[in-house]
């Protein structure tokens, strides 16, 4: 594969689309074609650009250098709309698909489908930019973000499976299985089943592109050129989190290619306060200053898990300004951190 | 606390504290007396463990004097629907547990969140009497923000679709819990964040369409209040003067957070005032507090300033 992906994971808040446009951001400054998308239903990385994004690819200006950065929201509902109509030209079938109330379920309301078009999203891009040397993906806070890994292999399993090929009629049930439909009509009701069914036949063609997309985007993913980075922060819990995503990454036959800790305070601020301990600091100052040693106690401790955990560990440090004009500066400069840190440790060796 | 429904949503984006806060009402109900059970959804269940207990499965586990905490698992909630409340095990063995069947269930947007509300009804209306575990409250550590709020719209979604059957009567039950305000309410939790108060903002307002009634309050996590400044650094020259250039950086960010934070309370206070029942109801940075910073520590702090804020229950 001649486009590198690399994938961030992390729970909410810890700042991972923020670190994933300083990334794309500092690979495309170092002359890469680059591009970025932002999975994260609550569109963050609109703000973090601060730039107005879509879901069609946007060029992001102001580079200088040979290297360029598009970036583009996720956007569920316009992009399933816009694969059923290319998949589908006749307009009586695409007007079907687009009646069927599952299918308008599907498009219209609900964030977990997310998963599953992000895939197949990437896999489009790629398609349609061969000439990209890297893809980085923000994916959604937490069990949406793992669910981003799993949920295709699971599409891929039910769209393959008998079941669906039953709905849609292409074999003949047996007795069994005429037995085990009815049951699911009894669960649900006739008409939800039929309508599943219609939307299976009618959906056909656009439902093997997007099978063949989400193929695609797995064998991306399993690539050994992919990078994933799972991103933690100086909380107690997200250590737990991050040790919790190791394990259901290393499931899907995955490892993290680095843990990115985010926010992380100089270790020097912690002896330095303590040997200047101010007893007649006042309310407000002495917060800030049991906020500071209490931060470093558990950064210090984080470190060594994360340590434990990935062969490679990148700590970014904390910084204000990021409301600032030179904002895209300070995002590349923190994408450096993590470019470089992964650069001098190449194989993810220790 | 008083009047606070049976199901109590605690909403918010990834990262706000949801758990902890979701944890901490938990906590201060169960020590006002009221039986009480955390059920939250994640991969694994942090709740638990802050008590010192293994990570709780679907089985409601006690941690505490009038606590229990649970966690969703789609798997679990099917068998214990279909074998034991429903009463068709040949059904869930032949059917729902077949590989089939199994992957429609996992691929199918909205049944997993149907059967995470369903099983909410169950715990507040039929677990006493069908598993013997009575609670005067279940507090809804909910996804986070977009899955979170989107919970609300399931009920209407399946309806939309004129499913018959089980899945109709299921529909059905989960509509009338989340319409009738003594059963159901949701309090939404931000930070003092750029991004965070941005997703409130949209939140609130949100909720309070899809539910036909305002949220119950607003919780402020992790606020640089109680100090009476909105400038820290001068506070703090004298010791900056004695710090090495690289701490006295570090020290500068730490200052800088907290005026930052202090600048998104006021926002969050003057564009929602008024936007829920009980109002904006402040939770102290508990790094910033003296003492332990153990989970334990936390929650237990922040249950006694949820305690303060909203009151005895009765």
């Amino acid at each position: 594969m001649s486009t590198r992906l690399h994938v961030l994971l992390g729970e909410g808040g810890v700042g991972k689309t923020t670190l994933a446009a300083g990334y794309a951001l500092a690979l495309a400054r170092s002359g890469k074609r680059v591009a970025l998308l932002g999975i994260d239903p609550a569109r963050r990385l609109h703000s973090a650009l601060g730039l107005p994004l879509g879901s069609e690819a946007t060029r992001v200006a102001e580079l200088s250098g040979a290297g360029t950065l598009d970036a583009a929201l996720l956007a569920p509902e316009a992009t399933l709309r816009r694969w059923a109509t290319e998949g589908l030209t006749d307009p009586a079938e695409r007007e079907r698909l687009l009646r069927n109330k599952l299918f308008a379920v599907v498009a219209d309301r609900l964030a977990t489908t997310t998963d599953v078009i992000a895939s197949a999203r990437i896999a489009e891009w790629l398609e349609h930019d061969p000439s990209l040397t890297d893809l980085v993906v923000d994916t959604a806070p937490g069990r949406n973000g793992l669910e981003f890994l799993r949920r295709p292999t699971a599409l891929v399993a039910l769209l393959q499976g008998r079941l669906v090929r039953w709905l849609r009629g292409e074999h003949e049930p047996g007795p069994i299985r005429a037995r085990i439909l009815r049951s699911l009509a009894h669960l649900g009701g006739a008409e939800m089943l039929s309508e599943f069914a219609q939307l299976l036949s009618v959906a056909e063609g656009p439902f093997r592109r997007v099978l063949s997309r989400l193929e695609h985007a797995e064998a991306c993913l399993r690539d050994p050129s992919t990078q994933i980075l799972l991103v933690t922060t100086v909380r107690e819990q997200t250590i737990q989190a991050a040790l919790h995503s190791s394990s259901a990454l290393a499931e899907a036959g995955l490892a993290a290619r680095a843990i990115v800790v985010n926010r992380t305070l100089p270790p020097a601020l912690a002896m330095e306060l303590r040997a200047n301990d101010d007893a007649s600091l006042d309310v407000g100052a002495a917060d800030v200053v049991r906020y500071a040693l209490a931060y470093l106690e558990i950064q210090a401790r984080i470190v060594v898990d994360a340590r434990r955990l990935a062969s490679s560990v990148v700590e970014i440090p904390a910084v204000g300004g990021l409301d600032s004009d030179s904002r895209l500066d300070v995002l590349a400069r923190l994408g450096d951190v993590v470019r470089y840190a992964l650069d001098r440790n190449p194989e993810g060796s220790p | 606390m008083n009047g606070l429904p049976r199901v109590v949503f605690v909403l918010g984006k990834g990262g706000v504290g949801r758990s902890t806060v979701a944890a901490a009402l938990g906590l201060e109900l169960a020590r006002q007396g009221r039986r009480t059970c955390v059920f939250g959804w994640s991969l694994a269940d942090p709740i638990a463990p802050s008590f010192g207990a293994p990570p709780a499965g679907l089985d409601p586990r006690p941690v505490a004097p009038n606590l229990h905490v649970a966690n969703y698992r789609p798997d679990d909630t099917l068998e214990l629907y279909f074998v034991h409340h429903l009463r068709l095990p040949r059904l869930y063995r032949h059917v729902i547990r077949g590989a089939h069947v199994r992957k429609l269930i996992e691929a199918a947007p909205g049944i997993a969140e149907l059967f995470f509300v369903g099983h909410i009804w169950w715990l507040t209306s039929l677990a006493a009497t069908e598993a013997g575990l009575e609670f005067d409250h279940v507090i809804v550590d909910a996804p986070a923000t977009g899955h979170g709020a989107s919970l609300f719209d399931i009920p209407g979604l399946l309806a939309s679709l004129r499913s018959a059957g089980l899945l109709a009567l299921e529909t059905d039950r989960v509509t009338r819990m989340m319409a009738d305000p003594s059963w159901t309410g949701a309090m939404v939790v931000s930070l003092p964040e750029e991004l965070s108060v941005e997703e409130t903002l949209e939140l609130v307002p949100r909720v309070s369409q899809r539910t036909g009634r305002r949220p119950l309050a607003l919780l402020v996590n992790r606020s640089a209040g109680g100090a009476d400044t909105d400038r820290w650094a001068p506070r703090l020259e004298a010791l900056r003067a004695r710090l090495s250039p690289v701490a006295r950086c570090g020290l500068d960010t730490v200052c800088a957070e907290f005026e930052t934070r202090r600048r998104f309370e006021a926002a969050l206070c003057s564009q929602l005032a008024g936007a829920t029942v009980h109002g904006l109801v402040t939770l102290k940075e508990q790094l910033a507090v003296p003492g332990g910073h153990t989970p334990l520590d936390i929650v237990q702090n922040l249950a006694a300033e949820l305690g303060a804020a909203l009151g005895p229950h009765a």
